[in-house]
C-alpha cells in the first residue's frame, strides 16, 4: 500500500545541479500551487493548494507532509491534516507555531510548496450512529473535511471551542454544512462560557450510544480519554513526526499495553483507549 | 548507466543503499527497495524494543537530531514477519544488528545465517542507547573484539557502523579490519542536544544524535581518514542529499553509500540519488566508479 507515496524531486533539488533533468513521476508526491490564502485568526492561516495533475483524493483523518522548497534548511516536512478537498484543491489550515510553519505563511503568497501525500490511516468511518464531532483551536480544522463525510451516514452534532470569537475557525463552513453547532468560548463572548468538553455531558444525554470524533489540544482529548470506558472516542493524535510514511519511528506515542505507536502509519486517529496522552 | 560495485565478492547493482533507521526494515516501500544498491535494516536486537520516550526527534538548521532508541520488534518477530518479505524484495540485504552483549550480538549472526540476507552490519555507534552502541564504538579493542568473535560464525558480508563521538575513526576502523570486517561504514550520527523555547530538553530522551547536511563536511573529513589508514571498502554516510553529494563521498574514499535523513524527506530520494549520480558521471565521462573512488587520496 505504501509503495505508492512517492515524492516529486523538489525535496531534494536544492543540493542538486542537474536538478532540471530530473523529474522522476509519482502519483502522490507533487508541487502544489496556493491558490488563496487567507489568515482566518492572528496566527491561523487557510489555504488552498492545486495540484495541476489528478491525485489520489485524500480520505478524512489523512495528511500531507508539507515542505516549502525555497526553505532548504528547513529540512524535514511539516504534518498538516486535509481541512478540505474539493476537485483536485487541497484546503490546508495551519497554525504558526515554529519555523516552518513561518515559512508557510511567508511564502503562501507566491509559492508552490512540496507535498507528500495524502499520508496515514483514514479515520475509521461509522454508519448510522449518533456522531458528536468535537473541535477546539486549529483542531477544528480536520473535522471539517471528516464531518463532511459524517453527516451522509448518520445524526451529526458539532462542537466547538475557542479561547475567544475571534479565535474561532470555520464557523461559517460549519454552519453551512446544516447540522447542530454549539460553540464555547473562554472569556463566554460567543456561545456558552467556558471549554468545549464542558459541553459533552449535556449532549451525551440528548444522544444514544454516540461515537466522539475529537481534535484539538492535549487538555481536551484529557477529559475526553476519560470517557472513553463508556463511548467510543476517536482521537487526532499530534506529535514530532519525521518522515510520515512508517519508516523512521519518530512519531511515537504510548500505547496502554506495550510499546509505541507510530502516529504517521497506525494514526492519526485512534481510539483514545489504546493511548497513553 | 550501470554503476555496480563489488564488495569481497558480493556485486552492489549501484553504490546508493538506504541508511540503518531511515527506511524501515526495506519492506516498506519494496518498489523503491528493489531499484537502490541494497537496504540496511533499521536495528535488531534479540528482545523487542520499545525505543525512548518521545519526542523522538527535533529539527536543527540544516540537520535533522533524533533518539528513537532502537525501537524494534525483536528478533524473532523479524523472522517470522519481516524475513519472508525481504526474500522477494530483490535488492542486497544487509542487516544491522545491535547486542547489549557479546552473546546477544552472536545469537543474532547465528540466526541470521539466512539466504536472504547478504550482509551484517555491527552496530557499535548507536547514541540513543544506555549500554553497547557508541560505548562499545569508542574503544578500539571493544570493536575488534565483537568483530573477530561475529567473523567466527558467518560468512556474510561482515560491515561495522562505526562512530564519530569523541574517538578516531580511523583507529576504530583499523581495529574493525583487523578483527575481520570486509568494509566500515562512516558514520554514524553525532552526539546533539536540543533545547526548547524554555530551555528544557526538548528530546523525551534527553539527547540524540545529529544527522543531515549538517555533519556532511565532518562526514566527509572522516571518509578521507578512514579510507586513507585501512585497506578494506569504506561506506560512505552522513548527510547525502543529492548524486552530487554521493559524488563526493565516492571521491572521497567510499566505495558505497548510504542515505539517512534524505529518505525522511523523500521516501525516493535513493532513487533522485543514483539518477543524479548516473547523470553526473556520464557528463564527466567517467564509465565505471572505480575511477572516481578515492580520488582524492594523495592530492594536496
Amino acid at each position: 500500500m505504501l509503495s505508492r507515496h512517492g515524492v516529486g524531486w523538489a525535496s531534494i533539488s536544492p543540493y542538486s545541479y542537474t536538478r532540471k533533468t530530473l523529474v522522476i513521476k509519482t502519483d502522490s508526491g507533487f508541487l502544489a500551487k496556493v491558490i488563496e490564502a487567507k489568515w482566518l485568526t492572528n496566527n491561523i492561516f487557510s489555504v488552498w493548494l492545486e495540484n495541476p495533475k489528478s491525485q489520489r483524493k485524500p480520505k478524512p483523518g489523512q495528511f500531507f507532509g508539507v515542505k516549502v522548497p525555497t526553505h532548504h534548511h528547513l529540512l524535514l516536512r511539516r504534518p498538516v491534516s486535509v481541512a478540505d478537498f474539493y476537485q483536485n484543491r487541497i484546503r490546508l489550515v495551519i497554525r504558526v507555531v515554529g519555523q516552518g510553519t513561518a515559512a508557510m505563511s511567508q511564502t503562501a503568497k507566491e509559492a508552490k510548496w512540496d507535498l507528500l501525500g495524502p499520508l496515514g490511516k483514514p479515520a475509521p468511518l461509522v454508519r448510522q450512529k449518533d456522531v458528536i464531532v468535537c473541535g477546539g483551536g486549529v483542531g477544528i480544522a480536520p473535522l471539517l473535511y471528516l464531518t463532511k463525510w459524517l453527516k451522509r451516514n448518520n445524526r451529526v452534532t458539532v462542537i466547538l471551542g475557542a479561547k475567544t470569537p475571534s479565535d474561532l475557525i470555520l464557523l461559517d463552513n460549519f454552519r453551512k454544512l446544516d447540522l447542530p453547532v454549539s460553540i464555547t468560548t473562554e472569556n463566554g463572548a460567543l456561545g456558552k462560557k467556558g471549554v468545549v468538553t464542558d459541553l459533552i455531558p449535556e449532549v451525551l444525554s440528548r444522544t444514544k450510544k454516540p461515537v466522539i470524533y475529537a481534535c484539538g489540544p492535549k487538555q481536551m482529548l484529557l477529559p475526553l480519554k476519560q470517557l472513553a470506558g463508556q463511548v467510543t472516542v476517536l482521537g487526532f493524535l499530534e506529535q514530532r513526526m519525521g518522515c510520515g510514511t512508517g519508516i523512521c519511528y519518530c512519531c511515537g506515542i504510548k500505547k496502554t499495553i506495550g510499546g509505541y505507536l507510530r502516529v504517521c502509519r497506525d494514526g492519526p486517529v485512534v481510539n483514545l483507549n489504546q493511548v497513553l496522552l | 548507466m550501470k554503476l555496480p560495485v563489488v564488495i569481497r565478492g558480493v556485486e552492489f547493482a549501484n553504490p546508493v543503499l538506504a541508511a540503518s533507521g531511515t527506511f524501515g526494515f526495506g519492506i516498506e516501500f519494496p518498489k523503491v527497495a528493489r531499484r537502490l544498491g541494497g537496504v540496511v535494516t533499521k536495528a535488531l536486537t534479540v528482545l523487542p524494543r520499545e525505543g525512548n520516550p518521545p519526542p523522538r526527534i527535533a529539527e536543527v538548521f540544516g540537520g535533522v537530531v533524533n533518539s528513537v532508541g532502537l525501537e524494534n520488534p525483536g528478533l524473532e518477530a523479524f523472522k517470522q514477519k519481516v524475513i519472508p518479505r525481504l526474500k522477494k524484495l530483490g535488492t542486497r540485504v544487509i542487516v544491522n544488528i545491535a547486542g547489549f552483549t557479546i552473546d546477544e550480538f552472536l545469537q543474532l549472526t547465528d540466526a541470521l545465517n539466512l539466504p536472504e540476507i547478504d550482509g551484517i552490519e555491527i552496530n557499535l555507534s548507536c547514541p540513543n542507547v544506555k549500554a553497547g552502541g557508541v560505548n562499545w564504538g569508542q574503544k578500539p579493542k571493544t570493536v575488534e573484539r565483537v568483530t573477530s568473535e561475529i567473523k567466527k560464525r558467518t560468512e556474510k558480508l561482515l560491515i561495522v557502523k562505526l562512530t564519530g563521538n569523541f574517538v578516531d575513526p580511523a583507529e576504530t576502523g583499523r581495529a574493525a579490519e583487523a578483527g575481520g570486517a570486509d568494509a566500515v561504514t562512516v558514520l554514524n550520527t553525532l552526539f546533539a542536544l536540543v533545547l526548547d523555547e524554555t530551555g528544557s530538553p526538548l528530546l523525551g530522551a534527553r539527547t540524540g544524535g545529529l544527522s543531515g547536511p549538517a555533519i556532511k563536511p565532518f562526514a566527509l573529513f572522516c571518509v578521507d581518514r578512514v579510507a586513507n589508514a585501512v585497506k578494506i571498502p569504506v561506506i560512505g554516510c552522513g548527510g547525502i542529499m543529492s548524486g552530487s553529494d554521493a559524488f563526493e563521498f565516492l571521491c572521497a574514499g567510499a566505495s558505497l553509500v548510504q542515505i539517512g535523513t534524505a529518505h525522511m524527506v523523500n521516501p525516493r530520494a535513493g532513487l533522485v540519488i543514483i539518477r543524479e549520480l548516473a547523470i553526473l558521471c556520464r557528463k564527466r565521462k567517467i564509465r565505471t566508479l572505480t575511477e572516481i573512488i578515492g580520488k582524492i587520496r594523495g592530492q594536496k
